[in-house]
């Protein structure tokens, strides 16, 4: 799988790590790794660390994720994008929609 | 028809060189439902199956003239837009006879003996498999007529109404048939040339919904006059309402002026924009600022335009992030340092475009292209000159007719119509009433083109009134072009802040006896100035005039039958005759 997710003992952190290319074809695995998940208040981390390349369509599931997160008060994290993910997030200035960490 | 129909009318063909065992065969299908044809060896097999092109062909292995391998690959190699689903029949329960079936093109193999009822299993099963093919197939054709459909509306109805395709050139390659790129070019009356490239989030169909409200917001805000600021949070809000929140468009709007020497320019999630000269050095980048339009319901508060001058003989590029991310066999990026040696020959080329085009080719060497590539270089020069050398031809040939018949006779006659604008305090900020002027005269006397001149009078006399009235902005900054920038900033800063002072404008329409009159007046709240050293000042050809400021009076003072100031400057009273 290239995505991956999970959920602090607490349930009050999930992590969901996208591996290699973040694009269109992972919509639907991206999009169940959070689905379920609807506990008020909790953060959210999406780990790029082992992310290579991201289009913008992966920037749309971040949207997505973006309203989930919202929709239940909680805190949404970019986590440790390459320097190639990070000028996309950049151009995108997607650190004036969320937190983006190194 | 529905799917029984349909079963009816299959047609298997029996392909043995038995008699008796094509009559079991056939037995067996018309059982199941079928019509039946049959052939006697692989050559006739393939002869047969160009006649009557069956929907299901029973294959024998062991077959004199051409044997059932060769026959399966010659059917399959004529039947390129249908499964045609092939079954072998053999007595050969081998590995070997498996593997060759399927080699061949074989879908599957069915080894003697077998009962009727596994016979009949194995035909439906390939049927299943046949039917979901066909149902692919026609699904797969209606969308590429719907692509089709979208490409056309894209190319003939949106694209084809750009401004001055033969000066702005485009460079458009979608990765699929229908591009999630939008390049749109329009004229704004005051003579600025508006340009957008845009970039929706994905490829195909689904990426290019919002480019038709995209297309109209665009030109009708820009032909209305409207500021680029102004189109790009009208543009925001709709596609936000219009969009899915995973579909977003990043986009560079660009608004030329020749005549200011500068272009104004709003960068939400393209990669950096680029000023070069007329050596193909870069000059400028403008990064962008903003994420991408559609995203946020509102545009983030601190949103300003960047400034930036611009010579005659520069070019301005916009490109989205498809050629500096295409990939070449060994996975490297053409990136930013490649295209901008391009840009630089394609400048000193005379064709930006096919040059770029050219060297991204050339580096990826046929790989299959991932994303849109897109690109729009803008010459920054020679707009507004056309626009004035034909008024110019224009009121010299008309002026002293009707200063002789036209000036004795109006003074004391009523306007047929006025429009009358106050405007106080925080509203001079927030609210634009140049499109509900040129809206007034639209709507009560139709469009023509002499309004775009009204326009660029109006546009003038009211900025006038705004910086250096109620702002009380100096023109002096705007001397330099660093000041220019300078200005520009101060300017946002003080209407940020503004809480006072007024601008109270008309217009009053006479009809002539050939065309009409419309007279402007203006009064702001600021201190005036002193308007009788700028009327000597001001150059009477200003197309031979290098300094930055005062042209604005210089263009109204030609485009004017009449321009007079009082209240010390405070108020202004022009003529624009037609």
């Amino acid at each position: 799988m290239s995505v991956t997710s999970k959920l602090s003992e607490n349930q009050r952190d999930l992590r969901i790590s996208v591996k290699d290319r973040f694009d269109f074809s992972l919509h639907q695995q991206f999009r169940d790794s959070y689905a379920n998940h609807k506990i008020t208040g909790a953060q959210y981390t999406i780990d790029l660390s082992q992310t290579t390349y991201m289009d913008s369509s992966a920037l749309g599931m971040i949207l997505l994720l973006k309203d989930h997160v919202e929709s239940l008060k909680g805190k949404l994290i970019i986590d440790k994008p390459n320097s190639s993910v990070k000028k996309i997030l950049e151009i995108a200035q997607f650190h004036r929609l969320m937190d983006v960490v190194e | 028809m529905n799917a029984l129909n349909k079963l009816h009318t299959k047609l298997a063909m029996v392909v043995d060189d038995s008699p008796v065992q094509r009559k079991v065969l056939s037995k067996l299908l018309v059982e199941e439902g079928y019509r039946v044809c049959t052939a006697v060896d692989g050559a006739n097999a393939v002869y047969i199956y160009q006649q009557e092109k069956p929907d299901l062909v029973l294959m024998d292995i062991n077959m004199p003239v051409m044997n059932g391998y060769q026959a399966a690959t010659r059917i399959k190699a004529l039947s390129v837009n249908s499964l045609c689903p092939m079954v072998f029949i053999t007595s050969m329960n081998t590995d070997q006879a498996f593997i060759d079936a399927i080699d061949a093109g074989g879908d599957g193999i069915l080894v003697r003996p077998f009962s009727p009822e596994v016979f009949k299993a194995k035909i439906k099963s390939i049927q299943r498999l046949s039917d979901m093919f066909m149902q692919l197939k026609y699904l797969q054709q209606a969308q590429q007529k719907d692509a089709e459909l979208a490409e056309q509306l894209m190319s003939g109805v949106i694209e084809a109404r750009n401004y001055a395709r033969e000066r702005i050139g485009i460079l458009k390659k979608p990765a699929e048939l229908f591009s999630g790129d939008i390049q749109l070019t329009s004229l704004s009356p005051n003579g600025n040339i508006n340009v957008l490239l845009g970039d929706f989030t994905g490829h195909g169909l689904r990426s290019s919904i919002g480019a038709i409200p995209l297309a109209e917001t665009f030109r009708t805000m820009t032909k209305k006059g409207f500021s680029l600021l102004e189109i790009v949070k009208q543009v925001n809000r709709q596609l936000t309402d219009l969009l899915p929140a995973d579909l977003f468009l990043a986009a560079a709007f660009v608004s030329v002026s020749s005549h200011e020497n500068s272009a104004y320019i709003f960068n939400a999630g393209l990669p950096d924009c680029y000023l070069f000269d007329a050596l193909g050095n870069i000059k400028t980048k403008v990064v962008s600022k903003h994420p991408p339009i559609g995203v946020l319901p509102a545009l983030l508060p601190d949103s300003s335009i960047d400034v930036i001058n611009v010579a005659n003989d520069d070019h301005l590029l916009l490109l989205s992030d498809g050629i500096v991310e295409a990939r070449n066999c060994a996975g490297e990026m053409y990136d930013f340092e490649r295209f901008e040696r391009a840009v630089k020959q394609g400048i000193l080329n005379n064709d930006i475009c096919n040059t770029v085009l050219v060297s991204v080719n050339a580096f990826c060497q046929g790989m299959t292209q991932e994303d849109d590539i897109s690109l729009i270089s803008i010459p920054c020069g020679g707009w507004q000159t056309s626009h004035i050398s034909r008024q110019e031809t224009k009121i010299k040939s008309s002026e002293p007719s009707y200063l002789e018949s036209l000036e004795p006779t109006h003074h004391n006659e009523k306007p047929e119509w006025t429009w009358r604008l106050l405007l106080t305090g925080k509203k001079l900020a927030k609210v634009n009433p140049i499109p509900m002027a040129i809206n007034q005269i639209h709507d009560i006397e139709n469009n023509d083109q002499h309004w775009q001149n009204l326009y660029t009078v109006l546009t003038e006399l009211f900025v006038n009134a705004l910086d250096h009235g109620v702002l009380g902005l100096s023109s002096e900054l705007k001397d330099s072009a660093q000041g220019f920038a300078q200005y520009f900033a101060e300017r946002e800063q003080r209407l940020s802040t503004l809480d006072s002072g007024f601008i109270d404008m008309s217009l009053a329409y006479f009809a002539l006896n050939e065309g009409g009159k419309v007279k402007l007046t203006f009064k702001d709240s600021g201190q005036g100035f002193n308007y009788q050293k700028m009327m000597q000042e001001v150059p009477n050809n200003i197309a031979n005039e290098n300094k930055l400021s005062g042209r604005g009076i210089g263009l109204i003072k030609q485009l004017c039958s009449d321009l007079h100031y009082s209240d010390k400057g405070s108020k202004v009273e022009a003529c624009y005759v037609w």
